[in-house]
């Protein structure tokens, strides 16, 4: 397993507290890797330190395959960022401060400026200071500065804070074609769990500063998370029913009146069937599925094994 | 480096410092100028005295000028947090420090000698048209002077550097200028019968002070986090 990006024991103190702890990461080559937690929980810290921006208080990390010291300057050319918020010289255009990023990074291939300004759709720019953009725009931007040298390995803190439901699209859809078309590795973070779990094919939870969960979206995507969720006024009877005539056992009480069928054997037919014949009054019923966000926020609270659905009894 | 020192001045763009430059020279010469016309010759007794006073205000103005370099090239990277952008090049964080610190001592002290040669140039040649300063201006005279004023821009080039240690510390460009300002009044007294400005070993023990400093900087800097 070729691993881009892979961290051990990573821990991050100030001022005597452990704002990161013993974090042990891996990206493989070529895939997004979504990084999830609340505010605070150690996500830019940690993107910092992958940056050499903030150095480790102990740990390793290890970059495309080289040692990350206080000296590794060489690797910082391989990697495009954008952490915390985008931060432009204010004063210039984005033009001119694209440009200075070619000379900082000796790129010397200018004509890919425009390229990766309309890869990001930011136009009507020319003259323009940067200080007069919006914070959707200046992420857009921020997002070109980071391409424009075709990075190894993209690492882009919050990217679509900012940015309007089509901008989200657009972006979505170049981080796409930046991972499949250009081969790059793309770690990205967002407390926006919708978003993480359209493009990660990785995703790592971290929490109070501990990566607590690092698993692939497939098979997150594999675990038994359908079910059906029934509304309903009258549910002390709706569970008898479901438990004695239909035989389901696997379903769990949500609140007075939801109910979550895990069986994935029952049919809504049959429930709802069954239902009306003992006239109990249906307010609602979908399937659903457990989302990255039930599945997120249960790791956050601490009790993972519980969004996967269980039978309570009534 | 050489490539680093350009990309920095590019960035910085320098047409407001050299035109400040240009306005700080003809203000220096319009104040001595008025200063010793409408005193007469109880100013300047002497040649050498004249040139001391026109060095003593250029290297003045230009350190503070220097700790505006330095505020604009280091400390406004930390405050306005481009530092955060910079630190993810793939450039030596010591060398690029070095590199700013060298464009601003560097400028200084080139400024400071062409100020230093224009203004006791025009200055003269006021002089020799209304004659206000007894005394004749001899070519072993003004080649004595030109090597005192490369020495002394030499120590003030170096002085510069010392509001390094105090505008670091909180990245505030306040402190980095309002401790230039200190230093050059300290270092600028004057009196008829006695000046500290005269003293080459002030300046150049400052100068000392400056580079170390300026070394901690360099030296310091690639440990640092940066937020």
């Amino acid at each position: 397993m070729t691993y881009i990006v892979q961290t051990s024991g990573l821990t991050k103190t100030f001022k005597g507290q452990e704002v990161v702890s013993n974090v042990s990461m891996h990206i493989r080559k070529g895939e997004i890797y979504g990084f999830l937690g609340p505010n605070g929980a150690g996500k830019t810290t940690v993107m910092k330190m992958l940056t050499s921006l903030v150095k480790p208080t102990s740990g390793e990390i290890n970059i495309l395959g080289h040692k990350l010291t206080n000296q590794s300057y060489e690797i910082l050319g391989k990697i495009g960022s954008m952490i915390e918020y985008p931060i432009f010289y204010e004063n210039l255009t984005a033009n001119e401060n694209l440009n200075l990023h070619c000379e900082y990074m000796g790129y010397h291939n200018k004509a890919k400026i425009q390229e990766v300004l309309d890869m990001v759709n930011l136009k009507n720019i020319d003259s323009k200071p940067v200080k007069t953009f919006s914070l959707g725009m200046k992420q857009r931007l921020g997002i070109a500065r980071a391409i424009l040298t075709k990075p190894d390995l993209l690492i882009l803190d919050e990217p679509i804070n900012g940015l309007d439901p089509i901008g989200i699209k657009e972006i979505r859809n170049l981080f796409q074609v930046l991972s499949k078309e250009y081969g790059m590795t793309l770690l990205i973070s967002s407390h926006i769990l919708n978003e993480v779990e359209q493009i990660a094919d990785t995703i790592g939870v971290i929490r109070d500063g501990r990566l607590v969960e690092e698993v692939s979206m497939e098979s997150v995507r594999g675990r038994n998370t359908e079910y059906i969720e029934l509304v309903t006024p009258n549910q002390l009877r709706a569970c008898f029913v479901l438990e004695h005539e239909l035989q389901i056992a696997n379903f769990k009480i949500l609140n007075d009146k939801t109910i979550r069928i895990y069986d994935a054997e029952a049919s809504q037919t049959a429930i709802s069937k069954a239902l009306i014949l003992n006239d109990i009054e249906i307010e609602s019923m979908n399937k659903k599925h457990t989302s990255l966000e039930d599945y997120f926020l249960s790791l956050i609270n601490g009790n993972a094994a519980s969004a996967q659905g269980g039978g309570d009894a009534c | 480096m050489l490539n680093l020192l350009k990309i920095e001045m590019k960035k910085m763009k320098l047409g407001w410092y050299v035109r400040g430059a240009v306005f700080a020279n003809f203000i220096i010469l319009g104040f001595l100028w008025m200063v010793t016309f409408t005193e007469g010759k109880d100013t300047f007794q002497k040649i050498d005295e004249t040139f001391l006073v026109i060095g003593t205000f250029v290297r003045a103005v230009f350190i503070i000028f220097g700790a505006v370099l330095i505020s604009k090239l280091i400390i406004s990277e930390f405050k306005n947090k481009t530092i955060l952008v910079m630190f993810t090049y793939p450039i030596n964080r010591k060398k690029l420090l070095a590199a700013k610190l060298l464009i601003a001592a560097g400028l200084t002290f080139i400024t400071i000698l062409i100020s230093n040669a224009c203004v006791a140039a025009a200055f003269f040649l006021l002089n020799s048209i209304y004659g206000v300063i007894p005394g004749e201006l001899t070519a072993s005279m003004v080649s004595q002077q030109a090597l005192k004023m490369i020495v002394f821009a030499f120590g003030a080039a170096g002085t510069s550097l010392v509001p390094i240690f105090f505008g670091m510390r909180k990245h505030s460009a306040a402190a980095t200028i309002i401790s230039s300002v200190v230093i050059s009044m300290l270092i600028s007294s004057t009196s008829p019968d006695f000046s500290i400005s005269s003293i080459v070993y002030i300046p150049l023990s400052l100068a000392a002070v400056g580079l170390i400093f300026s070394f901690l900087a360099v030296r310091r800097i690639e440990k640092i986090d940066v937020f």
